[in-house]
């Protein structure tokens, strides 16, 4: 929202309200209702609050191998989960998550905001507070806006059963207590008003984090030598430092009818990941009441230089290693569209969005040798081991109405 | 590219938007601008939820978005 | 490029030199003294501020420019400016998309009201590129002053319109007298006064 705009908008409240359904293919499900309430003043000046819950359940892949047999895992709270042969190797596990956030908008004179925002969020095993600010002055005639603003994140992560030892082996005794962990970031932006059609931005941000960085329930295999059998797991370990850097470009371009949405990111931190994201959108309306708007993302993302499928049992640890594919060269494709629509007579509106997403590893080795039914290790016409993807759908309704 | 000169290119890449250009946008001309639809985030619960799935099933984060755009009003 | 002049014995360090630039030649500490003494020279610095004190003071001591004419298509027939000569004029150039120019109507109605029969005309010239979207705005918010449509902008131009809405007010013998950009409920008062002013005595 430009500076300028957000003096203009009508005094009064609004409520909105979304519904997520959440469901990866054999692991994870998830449902996080959420709602807001925001009361803009006459003088542009506004307050949000906001409310989410999340309830997870499922599996998440434990960082293991798959192998071509059937594996048994156990958590750290001492459930265990059974996986088929070629399958990625989860754990079960169970959470409820809290989050609350608070928002100001101050309107600076005509041709600057400043905003500023609180949040804090809870789950069985993380706890984060946190506060933004962020200003945007308008400038060339309210056609170039400039913002800049500036985070900070204060977590405790206190893992069920207590924290893994880095690259002990799995089964070491946890350290009890809590984890800090410290995130601040920074953000500029700019935006202009190109023509009458298009509006372009930019942004660039980066992200500083300190603190317990590591996942505390994701372990590595150690494959023996010569079979390439998981023998043994050791937990995983990850440095205490990340700088994160991003740039975002951005367009919206208004046709005769519709308009196209385009966001391309490049992402790079210190840890060796890199990434690029491409986002587009279509606004097409149906009629005066109603709308559609198709979504394609596309993600593509290279490893961290710790980043492992597997170790090697008998040869020397290194000094940081994950197998955490989401630190992995990770690949994903979401489809979807929305559709909006607004009941006659009614201020309210209505969305429902449903999208697919489907996520896989490259370059993942062949799954090792198991029984004697099985493809031999190397052979990789169609072995489960290359082409694990993980298949996810999303249902998201939302309510928007002012009163 | 090194992380500084990936740096000086983001930079490079955002003080190229503010560049004026050729063709001005007449305050009357604003019109389209002026719809909620014409900004970065169309639907903003949406871009929220997103962001929190991304960032549960990636590596990467950030690309938070500018203000911009609007009616130019007042 | 100057870099750094160092402390001991007036070497200068670290010079980038440029082709054809004025900074070309390598600076001693005495030199640089001395170019600044000149730039401090009391004739300097009246000669720039005289450079910028001329095209400020012609500005305000200039004659009030005359308004610009217009014939614009209205509700019922043509609006033109200058069939409105003898009246004090207000033009406010809006759009139904202009948040701002909402809360102005109201206002400007008042006006229309109160100082409609001592000589005070409006004219709200809409923008609007599709007069669908001006009389839907006009259905929601009635207008007792005229409305004229100028959709190509051109009487905008005219204007040298820099923001939504602008309005103008013009003596009885066509001189314009103020600008205002933007609208603003608090400000409005103080408009309204100098709008008295200028009515036909």
């Amino acid at each position: 929202m430009p500076a300028a705009a957000q003096t203009q908008l009508a005094p009064g409240w609004q409520l909105e309200t979304t519904g997520l359904f959440y469901g990866e293919q054999l692991r994870a499900k998830v449902v996080e209702p959420t709602g807001r309430l925001t009361r803009q003043f006459a003088n542009g000046r506004a307050l949000s609050l906001g409310l989410a819950v999340d309830a997870i359940t499922g599996a998440s892949p434990t960082g293991g191998l798959p192998t071509g047999q059937v594996q048994t895992t156990t958590s750290s709270s001492g459930r265990s989960s059974t996986t088929t042969a070629d399958a990625v190797p989860t754990h079960p596990f169970q959470d409820l998550r809290y989050a609350a956030d608070l928002g100001w908008v101050e309107p600076l004179g005509s041709l600057v905001s400043a905003s500023t925002s609180a949040h804090f969020s809870q789950e069985k095993d993380y706890a984060s507070i946190g506060g933004g600010l962020k200003t945007s002055v308008d400038v060339l005639n309210r056609l170039v806006t400039l913002t800049a603003g500036a985070g900070y994140n204060r977590d405790r992560v206190f893992p069920t059963g207590g924290t893994a030892v880095g690259l002990a082996p799995d089964d070491t005794p946890r350290i009890p207590g809590d984890n800090p962990k410290e995130v601040r970031t920074g953000l500029v932006g700019i935006s202009r008003v190109v023509s009458r059609r298009w509006l372009l931005g930019a942004t660039g941000s980066q992200t500083r984090e300190t603190g317990y960085l590591t996942d505390p329930y994701k372990i590595i295999s150690l494959t023996d030598p010569e079979t390439q059998l998981p023998v043994a797991q050791v937990n995983e370990k990850r440095p205490s430092e990340r700088l994160r850097d991003d740039v975002l470009a951005s367009s919206v371009y208004h046709f005769e009818q519709d308009i196209f949405y385009m966001n391309y990111r490049y992402y790079w931190d210190d840890w060796g990941v890199r990434s690029h994201t491409l986002d587009m959108k279509v606004r097409h309306d149906l009629s005066s009441e109603s709308w559609v708007q198709p979504h394609v993302r596309l993600y593509a993302q290279s490893p961290a230089s710790f980043f492992v499928f597997g170790l090697t049992q008998g040869r020397p640890l290194p000094e940081f290693a994950s197998a955490d594919e989401r630190l992995g060269p990770l690949r994903t494709a979401t489809f979807g569209a929305t559709y909006g629509f607004r009941v006659p007579g009614h201020r309210g509106e209505f969305t429902l969005r449903g999208e697919y997403m489907y996520q896989w590893l490259v370059g993942r080795p062949p799954t090792a040798i198991a029984s004697s039914t099985n493809t031999p290790a190397g052979d990789d016409s169609g072995g489960g081991g290359q082409h694990l993807g993980t298949n996810i759908g999303t249902i998201l309704i939302g309510y928007t109405v002012p009163f | 590219m090194t992380t500084r000169r990936r740096t000086f290119a983001a930079l490079l890449l955002l003080a190229g938007i503010g560049v004026p250009g050729c063709a001005t946008v007449h305050p009357w001309d604003r019109d389209l601008m002026a719809k909620p639809t014409m900004r970065f985030v169309p639907v903003p619960h949406e871009m929220a939820v997103d962001d929190h799935i991304y960032f549960s099933k990636e590596g990467s984060t950030g690309g938070m978005d500018a203000a911009g755009g609007g009616c130019g009003c007042n | 490029m100057v870099g750094s002049v160092s402390d001991d014995d007036n070497r200068v360090e670290h010079m980038t030199a440029r082709e054809g630039s004025w900074c070309s030649l390598p600076r001693s500490r005495s030199q640089l003294t001395e170019e600044r003494d000149r730039v401090r020279n009391p004739w300097t610095i009246a000669l720039a501020l005289a450079l910028v004190a001329v095209p400020v003071l012609a500005k305000t001591t200039k004659q009030a420019p005359v308004a610009p004419a217009f014939t614009l298509p209205g509700m019922k027939g043509d609006v033109a400016l200058e069939s409105l000569r003898g009246k004090t004029v207000l033009v406010d150039f809006w759009a139904s998309w202009c948040g701002p120019c909402r809360q102005s109507f109201p206002w400007m109605n008042d006006l229309e009201k109160r100082y409609g029969g001592k000589g005070l005309a409006i004219v709200a010239v809409n923008l609007d590129k599709d007069r669908e979207f001006a009389n839907n705005f006009l259905a929601e918010v009635p207008a007792s002053f005229t409305v004229a449509f100028d959709p190509s902008g051109k009487t905008a131009e005219s204007y040298k319109v820099k923001a939504m809405p602008t309005t103008f007010l013009i003596s009885p013998d066509g001189k314009l007298l103020a600008t205002h950009t933007g609208f603003d409920a608090k400000h409005a008062p103080e408009f309204e006064a100098q709008i008295a002013e200028a009515l036909p005595k």
